[in-house]
């Protein structure tokens, strides 16, 4: 078996579509969270929102897959070692350990999904996470995939069990709850890794911080993500403490989140006006 | 209640562990070495192959499996230095060239139509030898001296039972043309005899009665 397994390349059965994440995007109708021009957080009473909270599960259930791959890719593409195109065992090791607990996040929303009334290949698949986790580095694998893209899965974990909460499902605050505790130790590992293997070398510590602004930015989801009043997705402030975040690292996400709904809103604006003339 | 001056022998009537062993120290670590390595490979193949098999129940195995072996792993590599090896690096060694063979081919499967030939690997080779080989060092290791190998032999060995079911199950499910079973058999057949090149997952004496192992008797210990 090669190393190096590429996002086009990944396995599925014909239950699942594949888009691109920017199609998304850049699709001109505003999102279920934001019927009317404006946005609201996930809340049972809006229009729209059983049919987005099950998007979002099923976004949730091949996110899970595509970490899964991620991990187990991790233990398979580097040798063992401490050279920079290696990995530590004891990298591998936590690597394997979150396959198990991606494995069980793939199982829980498999049955969650059929809890909300939905179906695996419902709603399209974007291969976004699993593309983080190519990067050849693995310290910048483990930043964009454990502190970036796990980070954001604190964010939308956080919601659903809130979501949960509000809309009186305790098995869905359950499950959320669970998979929330996992997440939160993946984000450590990241946070842990990260600190450990570029002790010595600042030059790659910046190279993966600066790795994990572009996939932070980038799934930011056009600013769904952020702190403000009306944000869908909350910054779930405490647990990305408990998962090695420093305010000002929580500070620059909500910056990024902020930067990415302002740029979205202009694209949406220019594609309306270019539409109109 | 009993007289608590009364004597009572160290080891109760039912309590049947013996003193002798059949394998020293030095032998005990360079077998737990190699199973760390052999545990090694195959939690990096499980891994590797989670991306390339389309089947969502055999997916969410492979990663639940992977640890298993990740695990076993960390048990074996914990065990070294106990066994004066304070290099466990040192002693992380495939057994002989053919095991490395052996490991070469069963992790050459990658295809995603190829995920019959990737468990028949691991489920119906490797993991019965596994079995085998942690068996055999349980039933012949000093059950007072050596307590600690054989817990970890115990754990090890229940996930590799439990394993082994659930591959087998998945690999009968897969398979639904005589020409699946056949090929199933053929790759199982060229893997066994890679496997028998090798003497088992920790060379000649795997299973015992060979060279470079204990002759299956215990040595004498006198206590």
């Amino acid at each position: 078996m090669k190393r190096a397994w590429s996002a086009d390349e990944l396995a599925r059965d014909g239950r699942f579509v594949r888009i691109e994440f920017m199609a998304r995007a850049k699709d001109p109708r505003p999102l279920p969270s934001e019927q009317g021009g404006r946005r609201a957080p996930l809340t049972p009473d809006r229009p729209g929102a059983p049919e987005q909270a099950r998007s979002l599960m099923h976004g949730i259930f091949t996110g899970e897959i595509q970490a899964l791959e991620g991990a187990g890719r991790t233990c398979w593409d580097f040798p063992v070692g401490n050279g920079p195109d290696d990995a530590p065992f004891e990298l591998k090791l936590d690597m394997a350990r979150q396959c198990w607990d991606e494995a069980r996040h793939c199982e829980i929303s498999v049955k969650l999904g059929d809890w909300m009334g939905t179906e695996i290949g419902e709603f399209a698949e974007s291969a976004f996470l699993y593309e983080a986790a190519c990067n050849p580095d693995p310290v910048l694998r483990l930043t964009g995939v454990n502190r970036a893209l796990e980070g954001l899965a604190i964010d939308v974990f956080n919601t659903m069990r809130d979501f949960g909460e509000v809309s009186g499902d305790p098995i869905l605050e359950f499950c959320e709850d669970w998979m929330l505790a996992d997440e939160v130790t993946h984000v450590k590992m990241g946070s842990d890794w990260l600190r450990r293997m570029t002790a010595d070398d600042p030059e790659r510590r910046e190279r993966a911080l600066e790795f994990q602004r572009v996939v932070d930015k980038l799934f930011s989801i056009g600013g769904i993500r952020g702190e403000d009043e009306d944000s869908p997705i909350k910054l779930a402030r405490r647990f990305r403490e408990l998962a090695g975040f420093a305010d000002e690292e929580i500070d620059e996400i909500a910056q990024l989140s902020h930067e990415a709904r302002q740029e979205l809103l202009t694209q949406r604006r220019r594609t309306v006006e270019a539409q109109a003339s | 209640m009993a007289d608590p001056k009364k004597a009572r022998p160290p080891f109760s009537p039912w309590d049947r562990r013996e003193l002798p062993g059949a394998f020293t120290v030095e032998e005990t670590a360079k077998r737990v070495g190699h199973y760390k390595w052999i545990e090694m490979r195959l939690f990096e193949a499980l891994g590797g192959w989670v991306a390339t098999v389309p089947e969502l129940d055999v997916k969410m195995r492979l990663g639940t499996h992977c640890y298993h072996h990740a695990w076993h792993a960390e048990l074996w590599h914990k065990r070294l230095p106990e066994l004066r090896e304070m290099n466990p690096d040192r002693l992380t060694q495939p057994a002989n060239d053919e095991i490395v063979a052996f490991i070469d081919a069963m992790t050459e499967p990658e295809a995603p139509e190829l995920t019959i030939e990737k468990l028949v690997g691991v489920y119906r080779v490797l993991i019965p030898h596994k079995i085998a080989a942690y068996t055999y060092h349980l039933n012949n290791t000093s059950t007072i001296t050596d307590a600690p190998t054989i817990r970890s032999l115990d754990f090890a060995l229940r996930d590799e039972f439990e394993d082994w079911r659930d591959g087998e199950m998945l690999i009968q499910s897969l398979i639904e043309t005589p020409a699946e079973v056949d090929r199933a058999a053929v790759h199982q057949v060229r893997l066994e005899k890679l496997m028998l090149a090798a003497g088992g997952i920790a060379g000649p004496g795997s299973i015992g009665g060979e060279q470079g192992a204990p002759a299956g008797e215990p040595t004498e210990v006198s206590a």
